[in-house]
């Protein structure tokens, strides 16, 4: 389907989302909160069908994000979900893992890196830091010094 | 060398000096120091002719003694759990066999009147014998990738060891049923069919022995970790590069003397067309060496015994036939 | 100058380290032993095992993980041998300073198991294989 149809396609699951923003022909961000970003990410990756690229976590100042980046090969049109996690002490949301197996070594390298929890994950193990770094330290978090 | 054991008492005296006799053959001439000097200069000329193959300009022409005094001035590293008698005395044993290997090729060729029957038998032993002394050394080192080298070159010599006792026979089969390596040198075997199918799979076991391409599978296999000579260091390595080069002299004179006929009677006509027999046999090895890659090893394998195994099979039956009706060129 | 740093200058094996780079100085490094540039010239041989090696040349900033191996690898070579730093990571660490998985350049991590190690610098990033060969060679000559 070209890009029309597409944007007709994300249309049917704007009840979830709070914000759709189109910055260019080839770039869509969908807005939402960590609750819903569970049935978004089923909806994307099997309903429409997208491919999965990659996520990443991001440390803003008042919440945590987690932005998952998703592709349509034949427009070549990049779609963005963020989804927002209001909780800073605690910081979780669902794991795509269960639906999605590319995505359970980038959700425990955000894991290892900013500490955010992914719940139903099916191999939270440590990834990337050192087997003797201390535990709970998480060096990307906006406190944490060198 | 049955010579050194005369029993009579105004023998005594000739005793002292034959035995004196051996050992310079052993350690200087033909022995030791000769051959070591030609191998390292043979190992140069491969290494030269394979960077100009490949459009450089290659190492200088001391480089090898270079190598072997640099390794022998660096320390000696044992790793913990390894096996140490085994793996400081493989070396030493290799050296053995292939300087006792050399020198008595050598003396067959200056004076083919040292020979004694089953000669060709003894040889084909102590060719053996450096591969087993690599096997022995390696499964001591008590490392992962020395291990995996080590079985690999244990499927290699069962692999080649059979084919080269096959294209033997064939020249045996072509002289006349005779053992003895002066008899042999008289004859040319390679010009007639079965005699040069001999010849070739012999050179290809001789590129295997020798640990080059495509059959180095043994030590430069895990090239990206080491190889089957992983764990050695300092002056023991300098023991293997050594005998490697010795093995570069040993080996193409043992094809040049079963097939090629040897270096000739008269002296000076004789000496050149042996060096010259020697260059040809090195080449050949330096052209198949850097016109191929490398192989696994079940195809290595599979190239011995079945593609070898036929072609000698069928130069066996041309020899005997050839023999039986007296047809020189079968 | 005793015979062996003598013979170690004639003929240099090297042996590649790589303790957490981007893998640009690798890459220059293998460019380096293709015939083109052809450091056999000067003897330069790679080997595959540290034992057997005279010059680590270690690229990468040390990362935590990579810390205790390269040391590690470090014992294992054989001394009389030369550290080569090639790169700006390896030499000070580069832009990565800040790194929170950091734990020095490569001359701080070699002085822990030796203080007396013989350690060159090559600067670059990456540094060509030029710069590599003419580092190489001016640090042999006045060993």
């Amino acid at each position: 389907m070209n890009q029309e149809e597409l944007n007709n396609k994300l249309a049917e699951i704007k009840d979830k989302l709070t914000k759709i923003e189109l910055k260019s022909d080839t770039r869509i961000y969908l807005y939402c909160e960590g609750e819903n970003s569970y049935a978004v990410n089923k909806f994307l990756f099997e309903d429409v069908p997208l491919r999965f690229v990659i996520a990443t976590g991001i440390d803003s100042d008042d919440c945590f994000e987690v932005i998952y980046h998703y592709s349509y090969d034949q427009t070549g049109c990049v779609i963005s979900l963020k989804a927002f996690i209001r909780d800073r002490e605690n910081p979780a949301i669902e794991s795509i893992a269960p639906f999605l197996p590319a995505a359970e070594w980038i959700e425990r390298e955000i894991h290892d890196i900013l500490g955010i929890d992914f719940k139903n994950h099916p191999n939270m193990r440590r990834l990337i830091l050192a087997d003797d770094w201390p535990d709970g330290v998480y060096p990307m978090r906006k406190e944490v010094k060198k | 060398m049955g010579a050194i054991f005369k029993g009579t008492r105004e023998g005594k005296g000739k005793e002292m000096t034959e035995a004196l006799q051996s050992l310079f053959w052993i350690l200087i001439f033909p022995g030791f120091l000769f051959t070591t000097c030609f191998g390292l200069i043979a190992s140069w000329i491969v290494r030269k002719v394979s960077a100009l193959v490949q459009w450089r300009v290659g190492p200088p022409l001391l480089q090898p003694f270079y190598d072997v005094v640099k390794l022998m001035g660096k320390e000696i590293l044992v790793p913990q759990d390894a096996q140490r008698t085994v793996f400081m005395a493989a070396p030493l044993v290799g050296l053995a066999g292939v300087l006792l290997l050399s020198t008595m090729l050598w003396r067959i060729t200056i004076a083919p009147e040292m020979l004694f029957v089953g000669d060709i038998i003894v040889a084909f032993y102590l060719m053996v014998l450096p591969s087993l002394a690599l096997i022995f050394g390696s499964s001591a080192s008590a490392s992962p990738h020395a291990a995996v080298g080590t079985s690999r070159e244990m499927k290699l010599v069962m692999s080649y060891e059979l084919s080269l006792v096959l294209a033997l026979i064939v020249v045996i089969i072509k002289t006349g049923g005779q053992l003895n390596l002066a008899a042999i040198i008289q004859q040319t075997p390679a010009l007639s069919i079965s005699g040069m199918l001999a010849f070739l799979v012999a050179l290809l076991c001789v590129q295997a022995k020798l640990g080059f391409v495509p059959f180095d599978i043994a030590e430069a296999e895990t090239e990206l970790g080491s190889g089957v000579l992983m764990e050695y260091s300092g002056a023991l390595l300098a023991v293997w590069k050594v005998v490697q080069a010795m093995l570069l002299v040993a080996l193409p004179l043992f094809l040049v003397m079963v097939f090629l006929g040897g270096f000739g009677t008269s002296l000076w006509a004789g000496l050149l067309a042996g060096i010259g027999k020697y260059v040809l046999i090195l080449v050949l090895l330096i052209l198949i060496k850097n016109t191929n890659p490398r192989v696994r090893i079940d195809q290595a394998m599979k190239f011995f015994w079945v593609y070898c195994g036929i072609a000698l099979a069928v130069a066996i039956i041309l020899a005997i036939t050839g023999n039986y009706y007296g047809i020189s060129w079968l | 100058m005793s015979w062996k740093i003598w013979s170690l200058k004639k003929s240099p094996w090297v042996f590649h380290v790589n303790t957490g780079a981007c893998n640009n100085c690798d890459i220059e490094i293998v460019n380096l032993l293709t015939p083109k540039f052809d450091v056999e010239r000067f003897g330069i041989k790679l080997v595959g095992s540290p034992r057997h090696a005279d010059a680590l040349l270690v690229t990468g900033v040390v990362t935590r993980q990579a810390a205790p191996r390269l040391q590690e690898v470090y014992r294992q070579t054989s001394k009389p041998c030369v550290v080569f730093c090639m790169g700006a990571c390896a030499c000070d660490t580069g832009i990565f300073r800040d790194g929170y998985h950091v734990v020095g350049p490569v001359d701080k991590i070699i002085k822990e198991v030796d203080p007396n190690a013989i350690i060159a610098y090559v600067p670059g990033c990456p540094p060509k294989p030029e710069a590599m060969i003419s580092g190489v060679v001016k640090a042999l000559s006045i060993l």
